[in-house]
């Protein structure tokens, strides 16, 4: 058996690919709908055809909802996972029961999320990720405002800007912190992936059709409720949606105790070997969780971790300098933090302040993002970490004058569940096994 | 785009509020121009949807009295009664 956890491009590739090898799998996603984050759209009953680059994604949902080797666990979600003597043990909370899904092999494919990053107001309703505003109108139709600022770093906010202003919103600007020139320092990764270049200038047209200004090198400095700040001019609107590259879901990952490395661009990923396996044996990862790197290489590791296949390494190889390039093209500096004011909130859950932050390194003598963790509470609410446990590790470093150690990073990536879960769901003990 | 027709109801906070089947929570609310979700338990500001996939907690809410739920990700059924 092999249990697979994300039904996103990677997921589904390796679940497919597995089931062609006469694999009995498990595929287990915290949504009711197959595609993941990447693949998200609307359901049968808004009688919509599928957009031409859905042809993979469609492909891969029929095959995984025909063939009778794969079981569906939709709304279900892994908080835990554990590996006894030749098994893993996944632990699964599906409409409030939990169950144990037992495997020899597991494959993590569990994807990334927006990084966002704190500015004075973004705390504010109408401040939102860019995966936020393209999810509400992807998967439900919904556009969240009507005048737009789409602001951060990196190639994600091009379909976001085009997607909003194609649905009817007016765009007011995109704001990107780098300038895509710095491509031209990294030209092997596009000679290798012509499809990128189409990509680019599809994007640019398509921008320079809906009206939409970009404007290079320039960062949000503050949002207030009618709009946001930049170089000191007031920008009207009543939405901004942020992104600045992705972090990776790793928790299960670390759980299991998989070696975790960090990247050129101090993103935590999982280390898995040419087959995608992890340090753990029989433990893979695939997709975003062991490089940011967009969902065609996301489909080569699945398959390739799903079918432990060697003709696909190439195209492999191929998509990684392309992902080696993203994270030199559109890296995200310390200069973000000079945006920060004492008030502003870096904790969401908690709320916790820049100077709290402050105050719990000058006067309590924190020295890293755990200890002033534990000072402040900043990363212990709900969502444990997962949006300000980056921002502040970073921000106790820049405050005490030295870099983050790799290992500092690594911390700040792990969690001891992966997914909250109610004392009444455990109590009410198991269900069944698988 | 044509919409299908909003063929469910639920209250929020005492309203009644319509959806398309297969909206989240978190979706019918903005789509009847309800921005703010809850208030903060500390400060008392508003917030509302953040990351909007489940990972922030930000739009969390009381569903049929239980607390905690992530409107983002909860499907609306018909009846529901949620509030914050």
């Amino acid at each position: 058996m092999i249990a697979i956890v994300g039904a996103g491009p990677a997921g589904l590739s390796a679940a497919v690919a597995a089931a062609k090898l006469g694999q009995q799998v498990i595929l287990i996603d915290s949504s009711p709908r197959l595609g993941g984050q990447y693949w998200r759209h609307l359901p049968s009953n808004w009688g919509v055809g599928r957009p031409p680059y859905f042809a993979k994604a469609q492909e891969l949902f029929d095959e995984v909802l025909s063939n009778p080797l794969i079981t569906r666990f939709s709304n279900a979600h892994v908080w835990q996972a554990e590996k006894k003597a030749e098994q893993f043990n996944l632990y699964v909370v599906r409409n409030g029961v939990e169950e144990i899904v037992k495997a020899e092999k597991v494959i993590l494919a569990t994807g990334a999320y927006d990084r966002a990053l704190p500015f004075p107001g973004w705390d504010l309703p109408g401040v939102m990720t860019a995966g936020a505003a393209q999810s509400m109108l992807k998967s439900h139709g919904v556009l969240v405002g009507k005048k737009f600022v789409i602001a951060g770093t990196g190639p994600f906010l091009l379909p976001v800007a085009t997607g909003l202003a194609a649905a009817g919103a007016e765009v007011v600007g995109l704001y990107e912190a780098n300038n895509p020139l710095r491509w031209i320092l990294n030209l092997h990764g596009l000679i290798l992936n012509p499809s990128k270049i189409r990509e680019g200038i599809y994007f640019l047209k398509k921008l320079r059709s809906l009206g939409i200004k970009v404007h290079y090198g320039k960062e949000i400095q503050s949002a207030v409720s009618d709009g946001v700040l930049v170089d000191g001019k007031k920008i009207e609107c009543d939405t901004v949606a942020i992104g600045s590259g992705f972090v990776p879901e790793l928790s299960l990952a670390g759980i299991l105790g998989a070696k975790l490395k960090v990247g050129a661009d101090g993103t935590v990923v999982v280390d898995v070997d040419q087959n995608q396996q992890t340090s753990i044996p029989g433990l893979y990862a695939a997709g975003e969780s062991t490089g940011i790197g967009g969902s065609s290489l996301a489909v080569l590791e699945g398959e390739i971790a799903g079918s432990t296949r060697k003709g696909k390494r190439l195209a492999r190889w191929r998509a990684q300098v392309f992902a080696t390039g993203l994270q030199r093209v559109y890296p995200v500096s310390n200069k973000w933090q000079s945006a920060l004011t004492p008030q502003t909130i870096l904790c969401r859950c908690e709320e916790v302040s820049l100077a709290d932050i402050h105050g719990a390194i000058d006067e309590l003598g924190a020295q890293d993002g755990r200890s002033a963790k534990l000072f402040t509470r900043a990363g212990m609410g709900l969502c444990q970490g997962r949006v300000c446990g980056r921002n502040v590790s970073e921000i106790v470093a820049c405050h005490l004058s030295r870099d983050l150690t790799a290992e500092e990073r690594i911390n700040t990536a792990q969690r001891p569940l992966a997914a909250p879960i109610s004392l009444g769901e455990l109590g009410d003990g198991l269900e069944k096994n698988f | 785009m044509k919409r299908p027709e909003k063929s469910l109801a639920f209250t929020f906070n005492g309203v009644r509020i319509e959806a398309i089947e297969g909206q989240t929570i978190a979706a019918a609310l903005l789509a009847s121009e309800i921005n703010v979700l809850r208030k903060t338990r500390l400060k008392n500001e508003p917030r509302s949807i953040f990351c909007g996939i489940g990972i922030c907690w930000d739009c969390v809410v009381t569903v049929n009295g239980v607390t905690n739920q992530r409107s983002c990700l909860i499907e609306v059924v018909e009846g529901m009664v949620v509030s914050s």
